[in-house]
């Protein structure tokens, strides 16, 4: 996998609060781990996704080889898990999302665009 | 080429996968019972791809877990069945046999050649070897893996997920904690 920008920030068990929970931008969080294959499928298309979203909503990872513990306070049963935060609140998730980026763009935009109608 | 400040090649391991854990603790046992020291570092991937950048700006995480690499002191990168190769190179059990990896034969090095396809296929049965983060079997092993799951009564692995994609939306809209 060729080595390019990072449209997709890491953020840790420190740093969730400040930039998801009180964001007041719309947020997509994935959790994930770099040995898990179905997020190496994922991760190209993400970053696509991601770049292609810009300033309109922002998409961090959550390692949970690292972060165990939010992975646990998130209920999070397998990875890739991709959870979207609006003003801090859950409102929308994707369980092992099929790594296209219709599938993708329409998991991490859907749920905002039923809040906003 | 990248300028290297390593003494030693350093083989980077899945600390995730059983396979991979079994195959660096004998590297690592064999290494260290050569005269003057293990002639080869033996460490796990991690999770810090900045880190795996510092020791080569071309080696990106993802492929450190998805193949084997080998980090040289002069800068260079080795992966799959070149990896192996240079491994048993710097294995004083190994290193009779890793010459035969050098041989020509119309051009081609035919030894290599095997090693090259064993690598690949072992790295496909890394999933039915009980590795829980190799992920997918390729196709051809699904049947294999489907029967081992239902022998072992596992059906998912402990972090990864192979469930098909499903969107669902909290019931009620949850201040998260």
């Amino acid at each position: 996998m060729p080595i390019a920008a990072d449209f997709v920030k890491s953020v840790t068990g420190e740093t969730f609060a400040a930039l998801v929970l009180a964001s007041s931008e719309p947020v997509a969080v994935e959790f994930m781990s770099y040995g898990c294959e179905h997020c190496r499928l994922l991760e190209p298309v993400l970053q696509e996704v991601a770049e292609t979203l810009g300033a309109r909503e922002a998409v961090f990872r959550v390692n949970i080889a690292v972060d165990q513990e939010l992975a646990d306070r998130y209920e999070i049963e397998g990875t890739p898990t991709l959870v979207m935060y609006s003003g801090g609140i859950e409102v929308g998730r994707a369980v092992g999302p099929n790594p296209s980026v219709k599938v993708l763009w329409n998991a991490v935009t859907r749920p905002f665009e039923e809040i906003a109608s | 080429m990248t300028e290297s400040t390593l003494t030693k090649p350093i083989l980077l391991f899945n600390d995730e996968c059983a396979v991979c854990r079994v195959i660096a603790r004998w590297v690592c046992n064999s290494a260290e019972g050569q005269e003057g020291g293990s002639s080869i570092d033996i460490r796990p991937i991690g999770n810090d791809p900045d880190a795996l950048r510092i020791l080569n700006p071309a080696l990106d995480i993802w492929d450190a877990y998805a193949n084997i690499h080998i980090l040289m002191p002069d800068g260079t990168m080795r992966t799959d069945g070149e990896a192996v190769a240079e491994t048993l190179r710097n294995l004083p059990n190994t290193r009779w046999l890793a010459r035969c990896f050098n041989v020509k034969l119309f051009g081609r090095r035919p030894f290599q050649a095997i090693l090259n396809g064993a690598y690949t296929l072992l790295a496909d049965l890394r999933p039915l070897l009980g590795c829980e983060s190799c992920g997918i079997p390729p196709p051809w092993l699904r049947p294999f893996h489907w029967l081992a799951q239902r022998i072992t009564g596992r059906f998912r692995g402990r972090n990864h997920t192979a469930i098909k994609s499903r969107l669902t939306k909290p019931p009620t809209l949850k201040r998260t904690r």
